[in-house]
């Protein structure tokens, strides 16, 4: 699971997805912030129309209760003289509208001469379900001191009054609506009534709530609670009362505004949650208003939310399999990219690369690898061809460097009569010097030689000098048969047109008697023991290889005793240093007429060898350097 | 090391300037290689710039002292510097080679 959380498909989608349910999560926000806001508005205009409706309804129900009163006016006045039509008034007043369950004409007192009370009164009887006439005042009854009665008497306005249970027919909820009657000259006469059973009110004001805990109520001028579902929680009697005991501020105000007739709409709060009222005034001077907790309007919007909100996690994590799917089909070529780069790192070049279709991103980088496969491949190929002959060239420079030195002799004759020292200094790369040297007899034999050329070929072309040489020393040839032989047995196949230079001689150690030959090569050196030095300048006989059958020359001198010989290769003359100057012939003459008589041939080699490398200094040497030197001691004839 | 040919008809003029040493023997003697094909020519080194040879720049002119030969051609050096003309001499290439 680790791999895989890290995964790159894994985590591009993890990645989107975080920012998609940010964006989904804000979006949510945002339009549940919105409707929110909306369903609130929409709620209050809402629970304002059915309010408004519902007071318009009322006030229509309450006008037509007081037109049918008010429309009595005149009939009354009409037939004032008659009681009995008095009385029909108030039956027909009850028969036709079925609100009304008693009427009223209560006369002023005396209005009829000697009749204090008269006030013909008819009512629906429930038991009987029949309208029952009579006359209401007397002296227990004394309905001057009635508020239905006073009211309007002293406002000379209609009046309705505060609701009120009715004692004498079934614990109705009733209200009263009464309205002064006046005669032409303007006095009061009487004043007429309609009780008005409140059931169908209270009905309707039950069934208001547009919302499952919606309460609403009806409020009477001084704030009584006339019916409605708030009063049933507490049990007050009225708003303010109802305030105080849920010690409810807002309740208080609402209360207030709705006594004195306003409309409008109010937050209240409590401990539960948070409520909005709507409020407004009925005709008679109640109020109405309907009590909705927000919590109700907002379960549907908050169920809606619930619903976006687990359909959009739907959503994301189909998205979040989507997404890892096509980023892992998309990413699948880098996978197989990186095992194909495992794999060349593993050394197989040729491994194989994924199947690209696409023209993009992925496709430049098969390109590129492909490219680079291709490039390491042929580097590689080629590495291994150089390297390959490299080795073979080093290894046969080696071959050619260890036979070279394997023949020149490193052990020196500890004689009195001479002191015979040589010295082979290889360079790095290029370089066929060699020398030798034999006593027998007390004859010295002794050849220095450079081969043109290199590695084995120059090698072998040095073995058979030096095996002729050998050979030769011991059959007693004179040396210029000695190089004429070497010279024919070279060059007669030398396809590759080595040459050698070489210097060769034969001294009688008794005699001091010298025989030798100089194929092509430089110039010794003698130092006379009379102090003289100087270069013998040979014959022009050319160098060993070239033309067979070439007939060498020999030379002949008589060496006196304490005389010295010093043999080289142009290695020593043509030494460079940093500035590519050679170490010359005239230094080499100057360091030779500087030794004196005691100095062994071991010495005089290694000073010159000293001299060389201070002459050099740090500068590479490119051609072998190799020093001969020869002192006869004694002779002894 | 620099090597310039002109060829005018069977002639070829040939200049060799600075050094031949062993690190550019080789390099040499391929520079010479258009005159080691010359049939019946007329092949002249202008050595007055050759400031050195090693023995190894000496085979070289050796090789194509041979290849002139069996070609039929004649090889001239002229104008050798003296310490240049010296190893042509110690090795006894003037006997072999035409040097004026």
């Amino acid at each position: 699971m680790s791999r895989l959380s890290k995964s790159f498909p894994v985590r591009l989608s993890s990645t989107i997805l975080f920012i998609t349910s940010i964006l989904f999560l804000t979006a949510i926000m945002i339009v549940s912030y919105f409707s929110h806001k909306m369903i609130g508005e929409e709620a209050v205009k809402n629970a304002s129309n059915v309010l408004n409706t519902t007071t318009r309804d009322i006030n229509m129900i309450l006008g037509k209760i007081e037109t049918s009163v008010t429309n009595m006016e005149w009939i009354v006045y009409e037939h004032r003289e008659d009681t009995n039509y008095m009385y029909h008034i108030t039956r027909e007043l009850v028969k036709q509208n079925s609100e009304i369950v008693g009427s009223s004409i209560a006369f002023v007192a005396n209005y009829f001469p000697g009749t204090y009370y008269f006030a013909p009164y008819s009512y629906i009887d429930s038991s009987t379900d029949s309208i029952i006439s009579k006359q209401l005042g007397n002296k227990d009854y004394d309905y001057f001191n009635m508020e239905w009665f006073t009211q309007p008497y002293v406002s000379k306005k209609k009046h309705w009054s505060l609701p009120y249970y009715d004692e004498g027919g079934g614990q109705m909820l009733m209200t009263t609506f009464s309205f002064p009657l006046f005669d032409k000259k303007g006095e009061l006469y009487a004043i007429i009534t309609a009780d008005i059973d409140l059931l169908w009110l209270d009905k309707k004001i039950t069934s208001l709530g547009p919302y499952v805990n919606s309460m609403t109520f009806l409020l009477s001028q001084d704030g009584k609670y006339i019916s409605g579902t708030h009063s049933a929680l507490t049990k007050q009697p009225d708003i303010f009362k109802m305030a105080d005991s849920v010690q409810n501020y807002r309740l208080r105000i609402l209360g207030k505004n709705m006594i004195s007739g306003d409309s409008g709409t109010l937050r209240i709060r409590n401990d539960k949650d948070i409520s909005f009222a709507v409020y407004g005034p009925l005709m008679n001077g109640w109020s109405t208003a309907i009590i909705s907790p927000y919590r109700d309007v907002f379960a549907y919007s908050l169920r809606m939310n619930l619903i976006i909100i687990i359909v959009s996690a739907f959503g994301l994590f189909l998205l979040f399999i989507f997404c890892f799917r096509i980023v892992r089909m998309l990413t699948q070529p880098i996978t197989e990219f990186s095992v194909a780069a495992l794999n060349m790192a593993k050394g197989n070049f040729q491994a194989r690369l994924p199947q690209i279709n696409t023209q993009d991103e992925m496709r430049q980088l098969y390109d590129s690898f492909r490219y680079m496969q291709r490039s390491i491949t042929h580097y590689i190929s080629e590495l291994r061809t150089t390297t390959a002959e490299n080795e073979r060239f080093e290894s046969e420079l080696n071959i050619a460097r260890n036979i070279q030195m394997s023949m020149v002799p490193r052990e020196f004759p500890e004689r009195d009569d001479v002191s015979v020292h040589a010295f082979l200094r290889p360079a790095k790369e290029v370089g066929g010097d060699f020398y030798d040297f034999l006593i027998k007899d007390d004859v010295l034999y002794f050849v220095i030689g450079d081969v043109s050329g290199k590695g084995v070929p120059a090698a072998l072309v040095m073995s058979i000098v030096r095996a002729a040489f050998r050979f030769l020393g011991g059959v007693n040839l004179t040396i210029d048969q000695m190089i004429c032989k070497i010279n024919d047995t070279i060059s007669r196949r030398n396809d590759s047109i080595m040459f050698v230079t070489l210097f060769a001689g034969k001294i009688d150690l008794k005699t001091g008697e010298m025989y030798y030959c100089n194929a092509g090569h430089n110039p010794m050196i003698i130092c006379h023991a009379d102090g003289r030095t100087e270069y013998m300048k040979p014959l022009p006989n050319i160098a060993v290889g070239i033309f067979d059958d070439f007939k060498y020359k020999p030379e002949q001198t008589v060496l006196e005793k304490g005389c010295r010989l010093i043999l080289y290769t142009d290695g020593v003359t043509e030494a460079e240093d940093e500035l590519k100057k050679q170490f010359g012939e005239d230094r080499l003459l100057e360091f030779a007429s500087k030794l004196t008589p005691e100095q062994q041939s071991e010495e005089v080699v290694h000073n010159l060898i000293q001299e060389v490398k201070d002459f050099t200094k740090d500068a590479d040497q490119n051609d072998d350097i190799t020093i001969l030197s020869i002192l006869l001691n004694d002779i002894k004839s | 090391m620099n090597v310039k040919i002109t060829k005018e008809d069977n002639k070829y003029s040939v200049v060799v300037e600075g050094r031949v040493d062993t690190t550019n023997a080789e390099q040499f003697q391929q520079h010479l290689a258009p005159l080691m094909q010359a049939q019946n020519a007329e092949i002249n080194i202008d050595c007055s710039a050759l400031d050195y040879t090693s023995s190894q720049g000496l085979r070289s002119f050796l090789v194509l002292q041979k290849s002139t030969m069996s070609h039929g051609s004649n090889l001239t050096l002229f104008n050798m510097q003296p310490q240049v003309k010296e190893v042509f001499d110690i090795t006894g290439f003037s006997n072999i080679i035409r040097i004026v």
